[in-house]
């Protein structure tokens, strides 16, 4: 049975999370430990004039001037003219967001800590509050920093004239498109638990974490002590979305608690928290205008973007991380004459923006998605050909697009056409014609996207983020029983690296992936990484775990070559062994360690003296990372009535080049559909005019259950990358990325006829009632 | 969220409860299967200074087969009334409204008594005790007496109940193997609080043409001749025409309506 | 404080309680029994569900002192269970689960989905499972899961 790259193999990790013996963080108990809960502002925006601690428990509640020498969160861009934020970890002199912590409550139980913030009186004079992005551009709006101008953390301007374009152009599309505030709601809440180590004199942070060497930073240069006396751990992680790709202020505290108590300290986010002080994602606006010719060729794309950022540039990824990126990555696979865009960072009452799984592709891709429907519509054509008279085709490739962006490969276009036939789009429109018995109106969309991931260094500092990755490593060991341990700097939370990269040293060496320990999540036993966000791990850490692979490889077959007698080149690593090829004679991967490590004597004079184990490093051939691109397709069916949309069929086609293990792959792709689902047609944050955050439970905050997600039927063009060492894309975030442009687009189809338009998201009933209403009034 | 404190008694005759209820007054809440009041409590949305547990008191664990009622005890949970395991007087009507409710988990725990004491205009049992015209049992330091469903609502989280005074059980009217009835509601997502409840009871023997519009600001709006039906007049009543609450409630009334003749 | 005395996990426990501890804090504090994961704390999510004298229920706005007599079962306490094996089973062919959160809760909701409707089409598995939230998979390995274990047993028990 093959277990290397491409086996659908069932996951190792599954064992422990069947039987409840999951370790996250909240599962951890330790000798002394406290609970604190936060004291957070009940006003997004004020001026503190001061907070006064329960009367006879002022030894447990701590507010900013008790954190003497802890710094600010800093994350400047190292984009021209990005303005920097300094976000305090507990609010000092303003609030700027409703849950803003004030102050930091610590007691036996987390019962007892929320009593306590429940006591804390904050007297803050309450200011205007600025709850939408583009009244913050407005000169007159009230300032979030006061010592800025504006309340921009950054525009950004590609130019293009559009004189020429704009004379010719038969068809002209102009709109104004908008999605939604959301929460990014992982199962698990954020977590952190420290204490201080006093042997090793080391401050020991557990956090559920996506970046435990970047929280490890992070804390270095928050609380003024090196990074040796900082140990960070995440263990396991339920779930992340970027969510828990952050320096958080919370883990901040408590590591400075921890220390200042010496106790350990826990905190735990409640789904409370989550809602009412960190829904920080997705919020798009889109002044966007597509020009093309008579049959819907595109000509130009013309675009003003603001991303509401929120009121603090969070770390490591900034403020203006989305805003940026929407520039370059707007017009995506469509081949075009000309490109104009300005974007903004708005700066808000609200929490600073974290990137969410799709980050700016999901809010771009509904820009332009949506504006290739409604040129299809002014062209009188199918939304499918119109993409097939744009994107780019294979033969062209590699591409270079009108931002610069280099397509190294990809048969966009094929992506479309299967994606039509897997959903049956022509049937689909018969049915159409036909109706439905009830009366609900079929829809078809689609949508196109590429997701640029596992980019590198340059990329990333182009964008200006304050973190830049560069090279990953992984440490490989292959222990004297002849159990490979693999350890690498990023961390998994729900994607299966302990068993996709078992599969990869299956590939490499041979070695049963059960024989195959994957080591993360721990700063201290592995190499430093910027860890796991923009679908970079099976390309970055694969390459690494494959790299270090080989070299083990290579070091087993020259001490078993000889213990053998024959030359290294002769000998093949197949089921754990070395064997000479086309004979008989092998010995097993444990022999050859058992050599290694207790019979020195036996070795050959050129053995490497790093034995079997070694730290190699990677990087993938070129710095723009891996295109994996789909095409979703969907059927609706609209109630005019209720507003209510249902969705009939859903059908992807998806290019993920080499898929390491194709059950994952499906699993991400399912998965994130549903997030996409959720962007769609039932996740909304809204903020009142107090930038209020409205919906502060799961009864309010929509999130999609079994009855609101289909099974959606994925049909794979597996075209290897010819930048990654087996040709793996990154795929974890495009099942996230198409599902609202899709489905908005199918929903314009149904409502075409009655003369409505949808464009903003979640496309919920209300919107498509009041649409119709509108519509009848006309 | 935690909880703030709480005391907790749960006491094992009726006459107990009754002085526990009285003497804390409004410091006091009654707990059923909590799944209404617990959620209040974790988030700190209800404080009371005791719960009452009620699950002891063998009055509302009561299911008696009357004359021309069934009478269900308080403390009935959903899940028992979903699966039939408590007499259904309603041709199948219980059965439905019941399964209909929440989650399997919250059913099992949630009970009918709670849910109508909650008075959650959006609560399935607010709607279908009214379109049935249930009578609702309550006990209290002046006695035993019976409260209309139609009238036991009074607004969001707002009953008739008087001080001290438990909702004891409720009197379901036995239909006929005649009597046709529908129960139609609107949720953005399964399992969810409804945003619209239609619902009719159609028994020629009784002379009933009833029917209830759910999920209002409120009381239950109730038909009492439905043979003539206007679903946007009936929603009018308690909405603005051409708003979204408006349509969503007139389309309930009306699909539910639809349902009858199936 | 209160004192209780339940059943979990087979095992007869007294403790003192307070009131405002809700089972699942107790189970997870109290007997270190930390399988039952906490989502919301307002009864929505799922995550949270066990077993409650024979039926599945929400630990998070249970509250221990009303548990009193209870017979209450966690997911460790179906390791020897034969349905939940086949779940198990089920759960990791079908890719069912991702980052293991949401997994006890929707394991204890499976269970009594697969002994109480074993007749069920995957619409009304879909409609079943709708209390239990799931933000990685999907759900697409989840309802695969238990229809495939409806059909083993199906198929197990004709002649």
């Amino acid at each position: 049975m093959h277990k290397g790259v491409g086996a659908r193999l069932p996951r190792k990790e599954d064992a422990r999370f069947l039987r409840g013996q999951g370790q996250y963080v909240a599962n951890i108990r330790m000798v002394g430990m406290c609970d604190v809960a936060f004291a957070r502002s009940a006003v997004a925006h004020g001026r503190i004039r001061g907070i006064v601690k329960p009367s006879g428990r002022e030894a447990s509640v701590f507010t900013a001037a008790d954190l003497a020498g802890v710094r600010p969160i800093v994350a400047d861009s190292g984009l021209p003219g990005f303005k920097s934020s300094a976000f305090p970890v507990l609010a000092t002199g303003k609030v700027r967001f409703v849950g803003e912590m004030l102050a930091m409550c610590v007691a036996a139980t987390r019962a007892e800590a929320e009593d306590l913030a429940a006591a804390v009186e904050a007297d803050i004079e309450p200011l205007p509050a600025v709850h939408d992005m583009l009244e913050a551009l407005c000169p007159s709006a009230p300032r979030i920093h006061e010592h800025w101008p504006d309340n921009v953390f950054l525009e950004t301007v590609i130019d293009a004239d559009l004189a020429d374009v704009q004379a010719r152009a038969a068809i002209k599309v102009t709109r104004r498109i908008r999605t939604a505030r959301q929460a990014m709601n992982p199962m698990e809440g954020r977590a952190v638990l420290a204490y201080v180590d006093r042997r090793l004199d080391q401050l020991v942070v557990y956090a559920g974490d996506q970046m435990p060497h970047i929280t490890r930073t992070g804390l270095s240069e928050c609380l003024g002590i090196d990074h040796g006396r900082i140990h960070v751990v995440s263990p396991d992680v339920g779930g992340g979305f970027g969510y828990k790709a952050i320096l958080l202020p919370e883990v901040v505290c408590v590591a400075w608690l921890a220390m200042k108590l010496g106790r350990p300290v826990r905190w735990l986010e409640d789904r409370y928290e989550q809602l009412s002080a960190n829904a920080n994602c997705r919020e798009h606006h889109y002044d966007i205008t597509g020009y093309a010719d008579a049959d819907g060729r595109l000509l130009a794309i013309d675009c003003e973007a603001v991303v509401d950022s929120g009121a603090y540039s969070l770390y490591p990824f900034s403020a203006c991380l989305e805003a940026a990126q929407v520039g370059s990555i707007l017009p995506g696979p469509y081949r075009m004459e000309k490109y104009r865009c300005r974007t903004w960072s708005a700066a808000t009452n609200k929490p600073g923006i974290l990137p969410y799984r799709g980050v700016a592709r999901t809010g771009v891709c509904f820009a332009i998605e949506l504006v290739m429907d409604a040129i299809a519509r002014a062209a009188r054509r199918e939304p499918y050909e119109v993409r097939l008279a744009n994107l780019v085709p294979p033969d062209a490739m590699p591409f270079v697009n009108v931002t610069n962006k280099y397509f190294d490969s990809g048969d966009y276009p094929q992506a479309v056409r299967r994606a039509v036939a897997a959903l049956g789009w022509d049937g689909w429109r018969e049915k159409q014609r036909r109706g439905l018995p009830d009366g609900r109106r079929i829809g078809l969309g689609l949508a196109v996207y590429c997701e640029q991931a596992a980019h590198g260094t340059s990329v990333y500092y182009g964008w200006g983020i304050p973190m830049v990755p560069g090279h990953e490593q992984c440490q490989a060991r292959l222990s004297p029983d002849g159990v490979l341990e693999l350890r690498i700097g990023a961390h998994s939370h729900g994607q299966g690296m302990e068993t996709a990269f078992a599969q990869v040293a299956n590939e490499l060496l041979g070695i049963d992936p059960a024989n195959v320990r994957l080591i993360h999540g721990d700063t201290a036993l592995t190499p430093y990484s910027t860890g796991t966000w923009g679908s970079r791990c099976a390309v970055m850490s694969g390459g690494a775990v494959a790299t270090a692979c080989q070299e083990i490889g290579r070091r087993v077959r020259r001490i078993a070559g000889k213990l053998m007698e024959v030359a290294a080149e002769d000998l093949e690593l197949v089921n754990g062994e070395v064997r000479v090829a086309g004979t008989d004679r092998r010995m097993t991967l444990a022999e050859v360690a058992h050599v290694w490590y207790r019979q020195p004597q036996l070795l050959p004079d050129d053995v490497d003296p790093g034995g079997l184990e070694t730290t190699a490093g990677y990087k993938a051939a070129k710095d723009t990372g891996t295109f994996s691109y789909a095409c979703h397709a969907v059927v609706v069916a609209v109630d005019v009535e209720l507003g209510h949309v249902d969705i009939l069929d859903y059908a992807i086609c998806e290019d993920g080049g080499t898929l390491i293990n194709p059950m994952i792959v499906d699993g991400q792709i399912y998965g994130g559909l549903a997030q996409g689902i959720g962007t769609a047609l039932y996740e909304e944050m809204p903020y009142d005019d107090n930038a209020q955050p409205l919906a502060s439970t799961l009864s309010d905050y929509i999130l999609p259950g079994p009855s609101e997600v289909p099974e959606p039927r994925i049909d794979h063009m597996e075209t290897p990358s010819p930048l990654t060492f087996f040709g793996q894309k990154g795929i974890g975030e495009g099942g996230a990325i198409a599902p609202p442009a899709a489905i908005a687009n199918a929903v314009n189809d149904a409502l075409a006829p009655l003369g409505v338009e949808l464009l903003e998201a979640p496309i919920t009933p209300r919107r498509i009632l009041a649409a119709l209403a509108a519509a009848k009034k006309r | 969220m935690k909880a703030a404190r709480f005391d907790y008694e749960k006491p094992r005759e009726l006459g107990a409860a009754l002085k526990l209820l009285t003497e804390a007054g409004a410091d006091a809440k009654v707990l059923a299967g909590g799944q209404s009041l617990g959620p209040m409590l974790n988030l700190r949305l209800a404080q009371p200074a005791l719960l009452v547990d009620v699950r002891g008191l063998p009055e509302l664990g009561e299911v008696r087969d009357e004359a021309d009622a069934v009478f269900i005890g308080a403390c009935t949970t959903h899940a028992a009334i979903e699966d039939g395991r408590v007499p259904d007087p309603t041709q199948g009507f219980l059965r439905k409204v019941a399964r209909g409710i929440a989650y399997r988990a919250v059913r099992n725990r949630g009970t009918v008594g709670g849910s109508l004491a909650h008075a959650d205009p959006a609560a399935d049992w607010v709607s279908a005790m009214a379109v049935l015209d249930a009578r609702i049992v309550v006990r209290g330091p002046q006695g035993e007496r019976t409260v209309a469903a139609a009238d036991f609502v009074l607004g969001i989280m707002s009953t008739a109940l008087g001080e001290g005074e438990i909702l004891v059980g409720v009197r379901v009217p036995k239909l006929s193997t005649r009597a046709r009835w529908s129960y139609w509601k609107y949720c953005r997502k399964t399992g969810e609080f409804a945003e619209a409840i239609g619902a009719f009871v159609i028994d020629p023997d009784r002379g009933w043409w009833r029917g209830v519009m759910g999920a209002t600001e409120g009381a239950p709006v109730v038909i009492e001749d439905a043979r003539v039906l206007d679903p946007a007049a009936v929603a009018a009543e308690a909405y603005e025409p051409g708003t979204y609450e408006h349509q969503v409630h007139a389309v309930a009334l009306k699909r539910a309506a639809a349902a009858l003749d199936r | 404080m209160k004192t209780i005395t339940l059943k979990v996990n087979g095992q007869s426990v007294s403790a003192q309680v307070e009131p405002r501890t809700h089972l699942a804090d107790f189970l997870r504090d109290y007997l270190m029994l930390t399988g039952t994961n906490l989502g919301c704390e307002h009864g929505v999510c799922g995550a949270c569900t066990l077993w409650i004298d024979g039926a599945p229920a929400r630990s998070c706005i249970t509250f221990a002192v009303a548990c009193d007599g209870a017979d209450v079962r966690t997911i460790e306490g179906f390791e020897d269970d034969a349905v939940m094996a086949a779940l198990r089973d089920a759960f990791t062919a079908e890719h069912a689960l991702q980052c293991g959160y949401c997994t006890p809760g929707m394991l204890a909701t499976a269970r009594d989905i697969v002994l109480r409707l074993p007749d069920a089409d995957e619409a009304r598995v879909r409609e079943e499972l709708a209390g239990n939230l799931c933000r990685c998979t999907g759900y697409v390995g989840i309802v695969r899961a238990v229809m495939r274990v409806l059909a083993e047993r199906r198929g197990a028990a004709s002649p």
